[in-house]
């Protein structure tokens, strides 16, 4: 079973990742397939939870550069079926069922999709199309994208674990809304790295970031990293504004969202702290 | 390909990541600043004169401690020990070239690489030799901090 997890979650990636470049509708069919996926991933690490199986989020890295997305597509429609074939090591026969009604819809919608080129993800040109921004911002915000991404992906997965593995339902609703604005997020940067030639999936978690044993002083850090996040979109909105006003409010906009998500660790620090 | 093209090559796709659950050997390096790591998985060969044969590194860090590591991995796959020592030696003498910041993330690197050096040299010793973790010794505080500290 920890084989089959390992590989939703590489499927889970390789298809939010192909979602980023494509420039056409099938984008929102791959961001669909992916929820689903993330979704396969959290029912089977509740079934590790209910069993006590220990469990990790280690996985191979996930190989993205191509120049069709057809080349993905085949990638993803390969992994799916490697899902398929390890499906049964998942006792709890309700999500297995549901599993592979999903996963053959999915085959089925993924073996009809448009082809696209897709190389322009990966040419390293560091340009937004229609924009000129000066070397010092391109190379700022080349930093931040990979940083952020990266980011993003380990909140996910550290609010992810955190909810799995608790049963405090106060928590878990702030939990659940950081891993939703993370999502958020990795969208939104995932799509600009595309755009700018630079997209590759983040690396994989070290166990130590998501299995700690005392979650006040990761709230504490936490809070700081987004405190740190801000100053950075605030400095690079500085940076670009006067190339795009449309990314400067964008990366305010950003800015403005890790106020509430401070004020969620905050509200789930004095909850830790006054239990 | 220009050094940016390589810079953005091993950022976009880092070579040598991930865990390596058959290692003969692990070791740890240290910001004890900031609680930034570096692991490195050796699978080493030949008892008389070993060499690496797979090399894989993780690491708690930023984007320049990700770049140090894929580069000096992948310089590290397949070399002998002694050529590796060599380029743990190299990569330290070259941190003066750089920024603090990008300094402390190389050290990180070349002394997880030594420290999995050393450990697999103990472990031959005494198989229950625990993994070495070694702290880098630059200081990568920003300036204006490192004197607000003094000053307190």
């Amino acid at each position: 079973m920890k084989k089959l997890f390992k590989e939703i979650h590489e499927a889970w990636l390789a298809t939010q990742f192909t979602g980023f470049m494509s420039q056409t509708q099938s984008r929102q069919e791959l961001y669909e397939f992916s929820n689903i996926l993330f979704k396969h991933l959290t029912w089977i690490e509740n079934d590790f939870i209910k069993q006590n199986i220990e469990y990790s989020y280690d996985i191979n890295q996930v190989p993205i550069r191509v120049d069709k997305l057809s080349s993905m597509l085949h990638d993803i429609i390969r992994r799916i079926e490697l899902i398929e074939l390890t499906l049964d090591t998942c006792k709890d026969e309700h999500i297995t069922f549901r599993m592979r009604s999903d996963l053959n819809y999915m085959k089925s919608v993924l073996e009809q999709m448009p082809d696209e080129d897709v190389s322009s993800a990966f040419n390293m040109k560091k340009e937004f199309p229609n924009i000129t921004l000066t070397e010092e911002a391109r190379d700022a915000l080349t930093l931040f994208l990979f940083e952020e991404s990266y980011k993003e992906y380990e909140l996910i997965m550290v609010y992810n674990y955190s909810k799995a593995n608790s049963d405090n339902a106060f928590l878990n609703r702030i939990f659940q809304i950081l891993i939703d604005e993370s999502f958020f997020h990795l969208r939104s940067f995932g799509q600009m790295m595309a755009q700018m030639g630079i997209l590759g999936v983040p690396r994989s978690l070290m166990e130590e970031i998501y299995k700690f044993d005392n979650l006040e002083q990761f709230l504490k850090d936490g809070i700081q990293e987004e405190i740190g996040a801000k100053e950075e979109c605030k400095r690079l909105a500085d940076a670009v504004s006067s190339s795009s006003e449309h990314f400067a409010s964008f990366f305010n906009f950003i800015n403005h969202q890790e106020n509430y998500h401070i004020a969620l660790m905050e509200e789930a620090l004095e909850y830790i702290i006054n239990k | 390909m220009t050094a940016d093209a390589l810079v953005m090559e091993h950022m976009m796709n880092p070579k040598n990541y991930g865990k390596m659950e058959d290692s003969n050997s692990v070791g740890m390096g240290k910001n004890p600043q900031n609680g930034e790591k570096v692991a490195i998985y050796l699978k080493v060969r030949g008892e008389e004169d070993p060499f690496i044969e797979d090399i894989l590194f993780q690491a708690i860090g930023c984007t320049t401690t990700i770049v140090a590591g894929s580069l000096i991995t992948t310089e590290a796959k397949g070399i002998h020990f002694s050529r590796a020592e060599e380029l743990v030696s190299a990569t330290l003498g070259l941190l003066e070239n750089q920024t603090p910041e990008d300094a402390a993330c190389t050290e990180m690197v070349a002394l997880a690489l030594k420290a999995s050096l050393d450990t697999y040299a103990e472990k031959q010793k005494d198989s229950d030799f625990p993994m070495i973790s070694y702290h880098i010794k630059t200081d990568c505080t920003p300036k204006e901090e490192s004197e607000d500290e003094k000053t307190v």
